[in-house]
């Protein structure tokens, strides 16, 4: 069985146009054709060709970056599958949820999903700066990276705060009425924060009622909350994870112990210093003013 | 046109020691964990798949009470047609309920009384006081649904149950009651 | 009132309630992967440490582990099973636990206690201590920026991409306190606050109509001023407190610690011990607090503090 399949495939499809038009590099069974895979597919090609030992451990790296991505592609799916079933407005929101629960094939497994993927996304954001962190790179050249990444935290924040208020219930309600209310509080910027009478701030034109839509949290926050949630703040992130990821090749792949002696010198020096060869390093234990 | 590999004939460590048609351990782990695999992949679709076509829909009814059969005369009434889009015609002696839906491309016609016809706006199909089609592009004669007599004498109709002229159905005995 | 009898005041079956609310499962989780992870980084660095001692190149340094493989398959292949093993925990824990859903949103009706997500529960603890203004925009607007600025006025070049505790002992300190400090917030939130944001004990029975007679005192009161003086007089003290705290501190540091100033330059040194002594004043905030009852250090007619 298997050898025939195997010659019908070597001799009548790989050779054929189709294939070949589709795949247009050998089958990637070595060296070579695994590296032109990673090199010119869309999705791999994210991934550099070859990479240090150390980088492939997971003791090392603890994958959190890499979970991350994978949490927001999962949140992303089965968000988008929930939205089939979901109406943001405030008469139909509440009953849509329990209807996706009781009423709809693995409606429930969808929800929870969704719901506990973000639970697990801000855990894996969190513990990837937390080892960014511990192994300093966040240093020389990797600092607007990881000012990004600080963003992309925020965002992700943002998100499950947005998220949160879409099943209309009361744990909905009111943990968005509490973060609100800090909105207020907003110096100059809030009708109850400090300064506020200078800029002529009340209730009806501060940046909580921005947020809201209103003056409380009602019909407009509901779907002004759903559009921020499923389209203008993932269109953000996704922005922001491009220029993280590009930024991520172009600092010279992973962080590692020559970092620091790459970052301080220029282009050939680093090529050769790559390759082992032995080179001098005079700015290295100098701070840069 | 096809890529050439000029690489050398590579022997890989799987089938290092396993002559062909041999099985080798790693083979059979192989097949079962990338069988798991696919098996998940396959199933995560199809319950995906099976998510978009929900259980429960809130959907009206389709069978409604009309009243009692003294309530109609002879002639077409159009008591439900805004609610349930149904018209109940007493006409040679029978009662039965024509679903008002064209069969063209699904206008709701209008009855014509001073013509005695149905005519659909959308693109002229005209039918008989019966519902059989005779003007326009209609393919075929509108439905008639289900009528019977409930417990409490009221007439009963079911828009589930659909009868068609062209089947020969509507001479079925729930096709039609008789009026009194 | 509720029969006491129905109800044990302190027991373990209270503690296992609130622990098992499925919402405060990834709380259980975030303590777990904390212990793991902090565990398995501090045993790299303190190896890297042995190494750097001994004169061997670090463990990423190391010839076998600069070798370069190639992404296909040997870095492929974990990110595969990676993969797998977090959709696999992801759908087993949603498989068993069930996302809350309470009672349809009613704008008269507040749920007591009523809590933000565990993630913002460190937000929420710190409005005990601080006003709006302060614990929810401020502060949270200061960590941000002092995550962002960390890597600029970090001129150590030690540590850049390897495990390691010596190298770099405090830019870690610093960043394990406010690490754990935010921690723990968070795991005060959720275990430790009750209805009507009370303080209970764990194990404590969640009583509703528990009343606990909070009298807040204001710097000034400590300090036994009279409260109708003109409030640039009476606030006096506290200024001077405040003002001796973010500039006496910094002095007497960069007095100190000569080679630290030196490294950094004014700049850096500036914003590096501003951001130190803001972290600090959220504990010492909240032990005033806790010990004192201090509500308010310094209170003006446009904002308290």
């Amino acid at each position: 069985m298997g050898n025939k399949l195997q010659d019908f495939l070597e001799t009548q499809v790989y050779p054929s146009q189709i294939w070949q038009s589709v795949f247009r590099h050998g089958r990637p069974v070595n060296d070579r054709n695994r590296s032109l895979a990673v090199l010119s597919n869309v999705f791999l090609h994210l991934h550099p060709i070859r990479l240090p030992r150390y980088a492939t451990k997971y003791t090392y790296t603890w994958g959190m970056g890499g979970i991350s991505f994978l949490l927001f592609l999962v949140e992303t799916v089965t968000g988008i599958l929930l939205m089939f079933y979901y109406h943001p407005t405030d008469t139909l929101a509440y009953a849509d949820i329990k209807s996706l629960e009781f009423d709809v094939p693995f409606g429930m497994l969808l929800r929870n999903m969704h719901r506990w993927g973000a639970h697990m996304m801000v855990l894996a954001v969190w513990f990837h700066m937390y080892r960014v962190f511990l192994t300093g790179s966040y240093k020389k050249p990797r600092e607007f990276n990881w000012g990004v990444g600080v963003i992309l935290l925020t965002i992700t924040l943002f998100m499950s705060f947005t998220g949160y208020l879409l099943p209309w219930d009361q744990l909905a309600m009111w943990a968005i009425t509490v973060g609100t209310n800090m909105a207020r509080a907003t110096p100059f910027l809030g009708h109850e924060g400090p300064f506020a009478e200078y800029l002529g701030m009340k209730n009806n034109n501060d940046v909580r009622f921005a947020l809201l839509g209103g003056t409380v949290v009602g019909g407009p926050t509901l779907i002004r909350f759903y559009v921020l949630h499923c389209i203008a703040v993932p269109f953000v992130m996704s922005f922001l994870l491009s220029v993280h990821f590009w930024r991520i090749r172009k600092d010279g792949g992973i962080s590692g112990p020559q970092s620091a002696r790459l970052a301080n010198l220029n282009k050939v020096t680093q090529v050769k210093a790559a390759q082992g060869k032995k080179v001098e390093a005079t700015t290295e234990n100098k701070a840069e003013k | 046109m096809a890529t050439e590999d000029n690489t050398p004939e590579i022997k890989f460590r799987r089938d290092v020691g396993v002559d062909k048609g041999e099985i080798s351990r790693r083979k059979v782990l192989g097949f079962f964990g990338w069988g798991a695999f696919w098996a998940t992949i396959a199933g995560t679709l199809a319950g995906t798949g099976r998510f978009m076509f929900p259980s429960v829909t809130y959907e009206k009814s389709p069978i409604f009470k009309a009243g009692f059969p003294k309530d109609y005369p002879p002639g077409v009434s159009t008591r439900f047609l805004g609610d349930q889009q149904t018209w109940i015609i007493n006409d040679n002696g029978m009662i039965y309920a024509l679903i008002a839906i064209c069969t063209h491309l699904g206008c709701t016609p209008d009855w014509l009384s001073n013509e005695n016809k149905f005519k659909c706006n959308c693109h002229g199909s005209g039918y008989y006081v019966s519902g059989v089609n005779y003007e326009g592009p209609a393919p075929r004669a509108m439905e008639r649904a289900a009528i019977s007599l409930a417990d409490d004498g009221q007439i009963l109709v079911d828009k589930s149950k659909k009868f068609a002229f062209e089947k020969g159905e509507w001479e079925k005995s729930d096709a039609f009651i008789k009026a009194t | 009132m509720e029969e006491t009898t129905a109800v044990t005041m302190y027991s373990l079956e209270n503690f296992i309630e609130i622990l098992t609310l499925p919402d405060n499962i990834p709380i259980v989780i975030l303590i777990t992967m904390l212990v793991t992870y902090t565990g398995i980084a501090f045993y790299k660095a303190f190896d890297n440490d042995k190494r750097i001692a001994a004169g061997r190149p670090v463990w990423e340094g190391e010839p076998h582990n600069q070798e370069k493989v190639h992404t296909w398959p040997h870095l492929l292949n974990i990110e595969f099973i990676v993969a797998i093993l977090v959709m696999a925990g992801l759908t087993l824990w949603s498989t068993f636990l069930n996302a809350p859903l309470e009672e349809p949103a009613n704008n008269s009706v507040t749920p007591n206690p009523s809590k933000a997500p565990w993630y913002f529960l460190g937000l929420q603890e710190m409005l005990v201590y601080f006003d709006p203004w302060i614990a929810g925009v401020i502060l949270p607007s200061i960590i941000i920026g002092g995550l962002v600025a960390i890597p600029y006025i970090d001129t150590n070049p030690k540590g850049n991409g390897y495990y390691t505790w010596k190298d770099r002992k405090f830019a870690i300190s610093v960043f394990m306190f406010g690490w754990l400090l935010w921690i723990v917030l968070i795991i005060e939130g959720t275990f430790l606050r009750g209805p009507g944001w009370n303080f209970f004990m764990p194990g404590e029975y969640w009583d509703a109509h528990k009343v606990v007679p909070l009298v807040n005192v204001n710097f000034y009161e400590l300090l036994n001023i009279d409260p109708t003086t003109p409030w640039l007089i009476r606030e006096l003290p506290a200024l001077a407190l405040t003002g001796a705290y973010f500039s006496i501190i910094p002095f007497v540091v960069a007095k100190l610690n000569k080679k630290f100033y030196e490294d950094l330059g004014l700049i850096r040194y500036s914003v590096t011990i501003m951001l130190l002594l803001l972290l600090a004043s959220l504990p010492i905030k909240m032990v005033l607090r806790l010990t004192l009852n201090l509500k308010y250090l310094i209170v003006t007619p446009w904002f308290n503090i």
